[in-house]
């Protein structure tokens, strides 16, 4: 049994990384059809650099990711410590209110903001994108740092009250350190909500103002080469990159002899 | 001594002596109103515009003549390819969680059960990996799998030269194998948190009772692991009704489903009134999924 | 002295009262125990008095000074936590130091303070270690230099003890009582341990559903238990109840119980409470000296713990009773064995039912 099950885990992961394996080795092939056998080049990652449309799209897209991580993490942090550290009624209303962003699919809010901003002037581009993707990365962020918090045992700032800190210095003094990892840990989770989000930004970009997913989609839709194959690979490999980075930080179960 | 002491204190409401200098509430409201305030503008707020919207005419755009009407909702009467199309995007949600459901259950369970030790943290974070990479990118990669004379005929032409092709780009099965393929990993963690909270002793004593192997599976696994596999479908389903870019990439001709339409009705025909009261029916569905299911997602959640 | 004064003091959660009309005093340089169940209100007491909790209505006075509206950084208190609650991000220095900082007491002053304090709760070496690397003892040490260090007016202690195993605990209650003559400060302690309660403090105070049932020195509250609650949770009593006929209590089947205190007037109901150690079992039937109390009874189970028996029997009216006897007096009764139970007059406490 348990080799049975070794082997469809195997099988598992296969069928995972099959096509983005493939897709990768298709940026270091040389035929521009996809053609095989392999030959090896270096080609369309120069190509890439020559691509102007695509470099400029990264680029905005690693802008909104920053602004969006910014927002993000200071407003979800902030929610996070009223949500976990005061009790009041509606609190869990409110803690449902959180869901809409993830749980509508993005067709559906990504089409409904379409449709507020271009009725109310706000228009698209930028700023519009900003407002959504901070809306989606938002929750994610209480929900990681609201993990955090729970870690911290009130007491911590009790005490640090009754040594006659005022209740905003225990919270800058005490709780603040403690849960840095998971703030660090939510900036990180904002940042590749935002980076990976697609559906949202295609119906909020402008043909002066896409990113690199919106850009990756239409290339798809009207023909490519595999230069669309080098910086989908760039973008994979900083997804993953960032998911590890985050793994560590916020490390389930890794802050248990916290007291 | 001063006699202040004994003068005595008005009654208070409770509230929290600690914040004498600024009333709590108003700390509380000063951290809470920015997300609330920026979720209303971003989320709540179009919602309400796009359901005032589901109930024009036409696009108000340019010099259109405007009125209100029901008209875009008695759409699967007026046009009734739609039905087909709304049938075909169930069928193809409905095969994608059912795969996801067994290809996912099982991996939980080998992932929890197959004795791995250490390496079951690495197995875990192998599978959802990529997950955490774009969705488009990974569809794309599939394009260069099935599309006929791809990755999937060059394999196959290696070992058999003469083969006819069997790549199926562009066909059902293909969305199908894309939409697994990305929210896999999901059901794969539902499952998993599900079946690693059943105790080893719980199964040692159904083995102890003389149970086979699809007794344990049938009538201890699986019923125990029921809110995480429920969760996982749910999870997967709501999604999947909505995508477009995945039948659009893999499906081409054949990728007409919900999604797609609602998609079209935005960025090719500018019927916004129609894309509207399409995303709304849509939501109707997804509300009524998490309703009915609310009680198991909100247990799994808490657990 | 009083130095902390609760006054009137009342608190509600949603629609269940906590603490219902609480008036008490601590006076300056004692150790008092707050002794009660868990949802006694002890702890909210507690945190009423920190300021951590506001009372619906009455007062808190700490050190003469009406604080039922200052902050808890302006209290100058001292507290240490059921958990400790010490900062894991910083050293003990820093964690004892903390106190000290806030009130502007920095650089060699405060190391001074540190140091004296770290040598009170014997420490004297482990300024630079991680809350981390401590022992459960060691943490709890530190969460008491810490509480200290800042002379406060007050010491308020929440079952700081309750995470210890059973002989870190005994140890530490040793520490605690030497650290608080030495320190002389007011210390306030909360705890459901009633040999805690016993062995530690100068006084006691009982409580139980949001009252102060009784409080005193704790031989006085243990001899002298005033309400059925009080007998039962400080130590274990057996209670009978009768009819007062002639100063003594006539029980069911007619057999009289004197007391040594006073007794409501005759005919009225009654009920006393005797402590299982203070009775003694013999074999016959002797005649009742004066000031003496008899009883007949049968042994219905014995638990033997080496030095000490614990007897189970039943009166003749069927009611259960129990009695600790030294391992000393030959041969232990046996399960079935019908004996006479003799106490004193003095040690029958009348109780309010």
């Amino acid at each position: 049994m348990k080799t049975a099950g070794r082997i469809y885990l195997a099988f598992i992961i296969f069928f995972l990384y099959l096509p983005i394996a493939v897709m990768i080795m298709m940026g270091f092939n040389r035929s521009p059809f996809y053609q095989l056998p392999f030959q090896f080049t270096l080609h369309w990652y120069s190509v890439l650099r020559d691509n102007t449309q695509l470099i400029t799209a990264g680029w905005n897209s690693v802008f909104v990711a920053v602004a969006t991580t910014i927002i993000a993490t200071t407003l979800g942090t902030m929610a996070a410590v009223a949500l976990s550290r005061s009790t009041f009624r509606g609190r869990n209303v409110l803690r449902i209110l959180l869901l809409p962003p993830i749980a509508i699919p993005w067709l559906i809010t990504g089409t409904a903001m379409l449709v507020l901003f271009y009725w109310t002037g706000i228009g698209r581009g930028f700023h519009a994108m900003l407002i959504g993707h901070v809306a989606l990365a938002i929750p994610y962020v209480v929900l990681v740092v609201g993990t955090g918090l729970q870690t911290i045992q009130t007491d911590l700032e009790e005490a640090a009250m009754s040594l006659g800190s005022t209740p905003l210095h225990a919270f800058f003094s005490v709780t603040l350190p403690l849960l840095y990892p998971s703030i660090v840990g939510a900036g990180l989770f904002a940042f590749a909500v935002s980076l990976d989000q697609f559906v949202i930004s295609y119906f909020l970009a402008t043909p002066g103002f896409t990113t690199l997913p919106v850009q990756i989609y239409s290339a798809i839709r009207k023909g490519f080469e595999p230069d669309i194959n080098a910086i989908s690979t760039i973008l994979l490999l900083s997804s993953m990159a960032l998911f590890l980075i985050f793994a560590i930080f916020v490390r389930p179960g890794g802050k248990v002899d916290k007291r | 001594m001063p006699a202040e002491g004994n003068v005595p204190a008005s009654p208070r409401s409770g509230g929290n002596a600690a914040t004498a200098a600024m009333p709590k509430w108003v700390a509380t409201v000063a951290l809470l109103l920015p997300t609330y305030a920026w979720l209303t503008l971003a989320i709540f707020l179009p919602l309400c515009a796009m359901f005032a919207f589901s109930f024009l005419s036409a696009t108000p755009m340019g010099n259109e003549q405007v009125s209100f009407t029901l008209q875009q909702y008695a759409v699967f009467q007026t046009q009734p390819y739609m039905i087909e199309v709304a049938i075909w995007s169930l069928m193809i949600a409905v095969a994608t969680t059912l795969g996801c459901a067994i290809l996912g259950f099982l991996a939980a369970l080998a992932l929890a059960r197959a004795g791995l030790g250490r390496s079951r943290q690495i197995l875990l974070i192998l599978i959802v990996l990529p997950f955490w990479t774009n969705q488009l990118i990974r569809i794309f990669s599939w394009t260069m799998v099935l599309r006929s004379g791809g990755f999937l005929d060059s394999v196959l032409h290696f070992f058999w030269a003469g083969a006819p092709s069997i790549g199926f780009l562009y066909t059902r099965p293909a969305i199908v194998l894309g939409l697994i393929h990305g929210y896999l990993p999901y059901m794969v963690l539902t499952c998993y948190i599900a079946l690693i909270a059943i105790d080893d002793e719980i199964i040692e004593a159904a083995m102890s009772l003389g149970a086979r192997w699809w007794t344990i599976l049938f009538k201890v696994l699986v019923p125990m692991a029921m809110p995480g596999l429920v969760s996982g479908c749910v999870l997967i389903f709501v999604p999947v009704i909505g995508a477009f870019m995945e039948p659009r990439i893999l499906g081409g001709p054949v990728g007409v489903t919900l999604g797609t339409v609602i998609e079209d009705q935005f960025t090719q025909a500018f019927n916004w009134p129609l894309g509207s009261a399409l995303s709304f029916i849509m939501l109707a569905v997804v509300l009524a999924i998490f309703a009915t299911f609310s009680g198991v997602l909100r247990r799994n959640a808490s657990a | 002295m009083t130095n902390v004064e609760v006054k009137t003091v009342a608190k509600h959660y949603g629609g269940t009262p906590v603490l219902t009309d609480i008036t008490c005093h601590f006076a300056e340089g004692s150790f008092t125990s707050l002794l009660g169940p868990s949802g006694s209100g002890k702890t909210t007491l507690l945190r009423i008095i920190a300021g951590f909790v506001a009372p619906d209505h009455g007062n808190v006075a700490i050190g003469g000074k009406d604080v039922t509206h200052t902050p808890v950084r302006a209290r100058n208190i001292g507290m240490v936590f059921q958990s400790y609650a010490l900062f894991p991000h910083m050293n003990v220095n820093q964690n004892v130091g903390f106190g000290l900082a806030r009130r502007g007491i920095r650089g060699s002053a405060a190391r001074d303070k540190i140091a004296r304090a770290l040598e009170m709760v014997r420490l004297p070496d482990f300024g630079a270690r991680s809350p981390k690397q401590l022992s459960g003892g060691q943490r709890q040490r530190v969460a008491l230099a810490r509480a200290i260090v800042t002379e406060p007016t007050v010491l308020l202690l929440d079952e700081p003890l309750s995470a210890l195993d059973r002989r870190l605990r005994q140890e530490m209650q040793v520490e605690l009582v030497r650290i608080q003559r030495e320190s002389g400060l007011t210390t306030i302690f909360v705890t459901h341990d009633q040999e805690e309660a016993l062995s530690l403090s100068d006084r006691v105070a009982i409580l139980d559903r949001g009252e102060i049932i009784q409080s005193g020195r704790p031989a006085e509250v243990y001899e002298r238990p005033r309400t059925r609650f009080a007998a039962e949770f400080l130590g274990d009593s057996n209670f009978m109840s009768g009819t007062v006929r002639d100063r003594t209590i006539v029980l069911e089947d007619g057999q009289r119980i004197a007391t040594g205190f006073d007794l409501p007037s005759d005919g009225e109901h009654a009920t006393v409470a005797v402590r299982p150690e203070k009775m003694t079992i013999i074999g016959g039937h002797d005649p009742a000296s004066d000031g003496e109390n008899q009883l007949s009874a049968r042994v219905t189970n014995v638990i033997y713990a080496g030095p000490a028996l614990t007897y189970t029997l039943q009166g003749v009216d069927g009611t259960t009773l129990k009695v600790f006897a030294q391992n000393r007096d030959g041969r232990p009764r046996e399960t079935g064995e019908t004996v006479t139970l003799v106490w004193k007059a003095a040690d029958t406490v009348p109780i309010e039912a």
